[in-house]
């Protein structure tokens, strides 16, 4: 993703381009990053719901979320640390 | 009415189960209604996911496992391996992981919580219930004769597809919620559009299998359960109360079949003490069954002197039950 960004921001270059950048820095990185951190609790709520057995919370009859398994197979690292954290994960939230 | 008339009346109603608690003749009338059709000219599948099935022994022929297999002309059956079902889909699963993310080994805690998945209750009902759906979709019979599991296990299904019913259409929404964030992401980000949520694609096929299984067992049109029950006291109560609790889940009740009547007949003649006093009580549980079931009991079959067991026995127990003579 990051060579594509790469890619178009050479593809637009010269200095429209650098004021898109600019003002997309000042304006709305900020809201982007919010957003992906918001999305990424999501994720980390559905697979709680879907793969709670996992940690020893059943939600979903395993039949099923046998299925939903090969979807979330990255995530179930960075999933397991954040909810088996100390801290409690709605902290990071704020 | 009787049980041809139901038959000859709703054509429609191609799923055929018979309920009761055990060892009252489910698998037998079964059995018998599969060779009644199957000389009526249909086509007829009987099938079983009980892992305890009696296929076998009432064809007295070991199809477990196997697939379709041809009895007779029109009548095949099949005896589902849920073990070895559940087994091939772990399977599967594995190989998808394995060739999404070009791994050579799947990682161990994921390894471990597919493991544990064969172990959970309710895994072997999800199983047997998903099996059925791949065999009556296909839709190659005329008649499906479903011999069922236990009444427990129907029940406690359709009331668990009830419960995954409401919660699939939670997560389905936190799933579309998720979507909306990733295109807000996506324009924020001046990207392309995201390409398609996986996840939710599965969601929408696991909320079809559920229907479909679910719809199977209650359906009016296409569906005809019947109750197994013999004249006792007890079993006539227990039917009543397991009758109300079906009909709760809307599974569509066409008529009840009563097993091992002692022909009353029998009185006239010298016969032990034992025997009439069987035939008494029976009497009288019949009588409570025409007062709690009245117009719905279809047949009445009598009692027979050997076992059930091979087409010619069938064919005789199916005479009984439909009152007519099959060659």
């Amino acid at each position: 993703m990051e060579e594509k960004e790469k890619k178009e921001k050479k593809k637009s270059g010269g200095v429209i381009g650098f004021f898109r950048d600019f003002t997309y820095g000042m304006a709305t990185h900020g809201m982007a990053r919010h957003a992906l951190k918001t999305r990424s609790s999501m994720e980390h709520l559905f697979i709680l719901i879907t793969m709670g057995d996992m940690l020893g919370i059943p939600i979903l009859p395993p039949y099923y979320s046998l299925r939903l398994l090969p979807h979330v197979v990255p995530q179930i690292t960075t999933w397991k640390r954040r909810m088996l954290r100390e801290k409690d994960f709605v902290d990071s939230l704020y | 009415m009787s049980l041809t008339d139901v038959f000859e009346k709703y054509p429609n109603r191609r799923y055929i189960m018979y309920g009761g608690k055990g060892g009252l003749g489910k698998t037998t009338f079964s059995a018998a209604t599969a060779f009644y059709l199957a000389k009526k000219g249909k086509k007829v599948l009987v099938f079983s996911v009980d892992p305890q099935a009696s296929l076998s022994d009432i064809f007295e022929r070991d199809i477990f496992g196997q697939g379709n297999i041809e009895i007779m002309p029109n009548l095949f059956a099949r005896e589902v391996d849920a073990d070895s079902r559940i087994q091939d889909y772990q399977e599967e699963i594995r190989q998808k992981i394995i060739s999404m993310y070009g791994m050579k080994k799947i990682p161990e805690e994921i390894e471990s919580y597919i493991k544990a998945s064969s172990a959970e209750p309710a895994m072997e009902e999800s199983a047997i219930f998903d099996a059925v759906v791949d065999i009556v979709v296909k839709g190659d019979f005329d008649y499906y004769i479903y011999d069922l599991v236990p009444l427990g296990h129907a029940l406690y299904y359709l009331s668990m597809a009830a419960v995954y019913d409401a919660w699939l259409d939670k997560i389905t929404s936190l799933r579309e919620q998720m979507r909306e964030y990733d295109r807000a992401i996506a324009t924020m980000k001046r990207e392309q559009e995201t390409e398609e949520d996986e996840i939710y694609n599965e969601l929408m096929y696991i909320k079809n299998r559920i229907g479909a299984s679910s719809k199977i067992m209650t359906d009016t049109n296409k569906t005809a359960f019947f109750f197994v029950l013999t004249p006792e006291e007890m079993t006539v109560v227990d039917t009543e109360k397991a009758a109300k609790l079906f009909a709760k889940y809307n599974v569509p009740l066409a008529g009840y079949v009563v097993n091992r009547v002692i022909d009353r007949d029998l009185l006239k003649e010298n016969i032990p003490a034992y025997l009439k006093n069987r035939i008494e009580m029976q009497a009288g549980a019949l009588e409570l069954i025409d007062n709690t079931f009245g117009a719905s009991v279809l047949s009445r079959v009598p009692e027979f002197d050997s076992e059930i067991k091979g087409l010619d026995t069938i064919r005789e127990l199916a005479e009984e039950m439909f009152e007519e003579k099959l060659s």
